[in-house]
């Protein structure tokens, strides 16, 4: 359900950011592609991608047996020919590039860029190609098309390429639903508002307004403008129905978080590592809410169903129920700071991540496999929106009152950080070695559809 | 660095931002030119302000805001050579506050929350666009924020919420303290609980 007094321009908007493709789509591939060649050739092989973009208009035949999305990053833009002038209309964290911002991302110790996989973070990566499928053999069909297009255009070269699979009921590797919490966006997601929109004194919900996410549209701040004037964003054409995007390889240790939840459960709760684990989450396995259902999940629960988002934590201001420092908590306080949701609302992000590598059975020993998650997230604002919840509220728990605690599923990579979790009496977990590791990542910038087809005609000023 | 547009005198040294932080503290300060008429009503203002908490009950909930100050600065006070005698020919307020955080979130905070009261204490400043939207807001701020010569925090590795929880743990770890000598390990081991128990907010 739309809202009507918004209208969002869906036929110059990329696919995947306001509503997601869906799991039908359970193969994705993230090719980061450098330009060799000079910028004229390299738009030659652009505009060829042009046709086979997906937008975000609604589907009438059915859903496509692939799609093809375009992002790129400050130095792509600078290898299609933008001029400097233009890429400087950019924001700064985008032209910095997220390897630079590492130390402030806590992309430190052994997730620092030096020990990154080559081709992230290290310049090469100019164009994002995100190719989803449906069926395993339409996948590989969309990935040899890509590379032979690139091969045809000449001086294109795949620096880096990761490969996704969804695994067994749209879980992660930690074995938790995931994905499925999303803010609700005016003029897209209405019906999402509860609990995916911004905490009313009334105990109602507001959507966020599209700004927030795509660019050329009114977000929180100028919603209410009389004057009507537009959040920043990138000089005109390259403005219109854009987003920033994160990118982020983040490696999962399976084993070592198996095996460092088993260890503390055995003095919490009569070994109940399952409850433990849900307390460092937020959530049960299966997403049920632990502000909601702090016991036990529950067994009704539907992630996808009107209202599973739903809860608020003013209820539960002491942690009792959902710890202060729990995972949710911290990367989405909704209410949990006071002041209806005032010190948040502007900190959102919509995730389009997926599980990369196979999973690792219960009960099977350490196969030291490459497997975790690529997180993806589209907001309007790095710095404001993924960089203030990675620093602020994951790396930090002084909004919380927890002091230098970081996010505990997340992990310190320094390895110091505990958490307490809230009872009577409370339970601390020791510090962990970093069960999750940053592996690469870029910032980039996905364009609008006329803005894709400016930067092809060599047109963006 | 930048000053305030009609601030010419008024100048400050040092790198913005780097020479604003120590440890987990970061400095703000703003120097802007008043208006005529701000010169009596601000005093007014701070007056009425200081009598009255609960005027202040917002800005005291925000826990990572230290403190928040606005004076107004009607002469530049004169030392002695080798300093320039020099006048003020507007009243100019001075805005000095010390924060946790994110420079960005504390301004948000300021617009969002204290959205009316920021619009008493900056409505008679030059320029003052409004405290909303925040964008223009945030844009007035930086133009006349200047930065410090020198910075000082007592303790860099804290934050004002973690010094707070310090003292609190403090008092509540000092009964169980003085009592935890003779009793048994039972007993102590519920005492040590309950302790953990009150103070958890604080751990």
């Amino acid at each position: 359900m739309a809202d009507a007094r918004v209208h969002i321009d869906l036929r110059d908007l990329q696919g995947d950011i306001l509503r997601a493709y869906g799991n039908d789509y359970d193969h994705t591939s993230y090719a980061f592609v450098k330009i060799t060649c000079p910028p004229e050739q390299a738009r030659a092989w652009f505009s060829g991608l042009l046709d086979h973009v997906t937008t975000a208009e609604p589907w009438k035949d059915g859903k496509p047996v692939t799609t093809l999305n375009v992002a790129v990053t400050a130095a792509g833009l600078k290898a299609l020919g933008v001029s400097d002038e233009v890429v400087a209309s950019f924001s700064a964290e985008f032209r910095e590039g997220m390897s630079s911002r590492a130390e402030r991302l806590g992309d430190t110790g052994v997730s620092d860029p030096g020990a990154w996989e080559r081709g992230l973070g290290d310049g090469s990566a100019h164009v994002l190609l995100t190719i989803n499928a449906q069926e395993a053999e339409d996948h590989r069909r969309a990935l040899g098309l890509m590379r032979a297009a690139m091969d045809d255009a000449g001086g294109l070269e795949i620096v880096f390429q990761q490969d996704t699979a969804l695994l067994t009921g749209a879980r992660e590797h930690f074995g938790y639903a995931d994905g499925f919490a999303q803010p609700a966006v005016q003029g897209a997601s209405d019906d999402k508002a509860p609990g995916g929109g911004v905490p009313e004194e009334d105990g109602r919900w507001r959507a966020l307004a599209p700004g927030e996410f795509v660019l050329g549209y009114p977000d929180e701040d100028t919603r209410d403008d009389p004057k009507r004037t537009l959040p920043n964003a990138p000089a005109d054409p390259l403005g219109k129905s854009g987003t920033y995007m994160v990118w982020r390889k983040l490696y999962q240790d399976v084993a070592l978080w198996r095996r460092v939840m088993a260890d503390a459960a055995e003095l919490y709760q009569a070994g109940d590592e399952h409850k433990l684990a849900a307390k460092v989450v937020g959530r049960w396995t299966d997403g049920t809410p632990l502000v909601t259902h702090p016991d036990k999940p529950d067994p009704d629960f539907d992630a996808t169903a009107r209202g599973a988002n739903d809860f608020r934590y003013s209820s539960d201001s002491d942690g009792m129920r959902c710890p202060l420092g729990s995972h949710i908590r911290r990367s989405n306080p909704r209410d949990a700071l006071g002041f209806q949701g005032a010190l948040t609302f502007r900190h959102r992000m919509i995730r389009r991540g997926m599980p990369y590598g196979d999973p690792l059975p219960d009960g099977k020993p350490d196969d030291r496999a490459d497997r975790g998650l690529v997180f993806v997230s589209f907001q309007a604002s790095i710095s404001r929106q993924f960089e203030a919840v990675q620093m602020q509220w994951l790396n930090d728990g002084n909004i919380f009152g927890l002091g230098h605690d970081k996010d505990f599923l997340l992990g310190d990579p320094e390895g110091t950080g505990k958490m307490t979790i809230q009872g009577r009496p409370p339970f601390f977990l020791a510090p962990m070695e970093a069960v999750v590791k940053t592996r690469g990542g870029e910032y980039l910038f996905v364009p609008g559809v006329s803005a894709l087809a400016a930067i092809a005609d060599g047109t963006t000023g | 660095m930048s000053t305030a547009p009609s601030a010419g005198p008024i100048t400050a040294t040092g790198t913005p931002s780097e020479r604003n932080i120590d440890g987990q503290a970061i400095a703000i300060t703003v120097f802007s030119t008043v208006k005529w008429w701000g010169r009596a009503f601000l005093p007014v203002l701070f007056n009425v302000t200081k009598r009255t908490p609960k005027l202040t009950t917002t800005i005291v909930q925000l826990s990572f805001i230290h403190f928040a100050r606005w004076s107004l600065v009607t002469k530049i006070p004169y030392n002695g050579a080798p300093q320039p005698k020099q006048r003020l020919r507007y009243p100019h307020m001075y805005f000095e506050s010390n924060f946790n955080g994110g420079w960005e979130e504390y301004i948000d905070a300021f617009s969002h929350i204290l959205t009316s009261g920021m619009a008493a204490f900056w409505g008679s400043s030059y320029g003052f666009p409004k405290a909303l939207p925040v964008g223009p807001f945030k844009a007035y701020i930086k133009e006349n924020e200047i930065a410090n010569s020198h910075y000082y925090s007592a303790y860099p590795e804290a934050t004002i919420t973690m010094v707070k929880a310090a003292l609190d743990l403090d008092d509540k770890l000092a009964p169980l303290r003085r009592s935890a000598k003779g009793m048994q390990p039972d007993a102590f081991a519920r005492a040590y609980e309950k302790m953990l128990t009150d103070a958890q907010r604080s751990l």
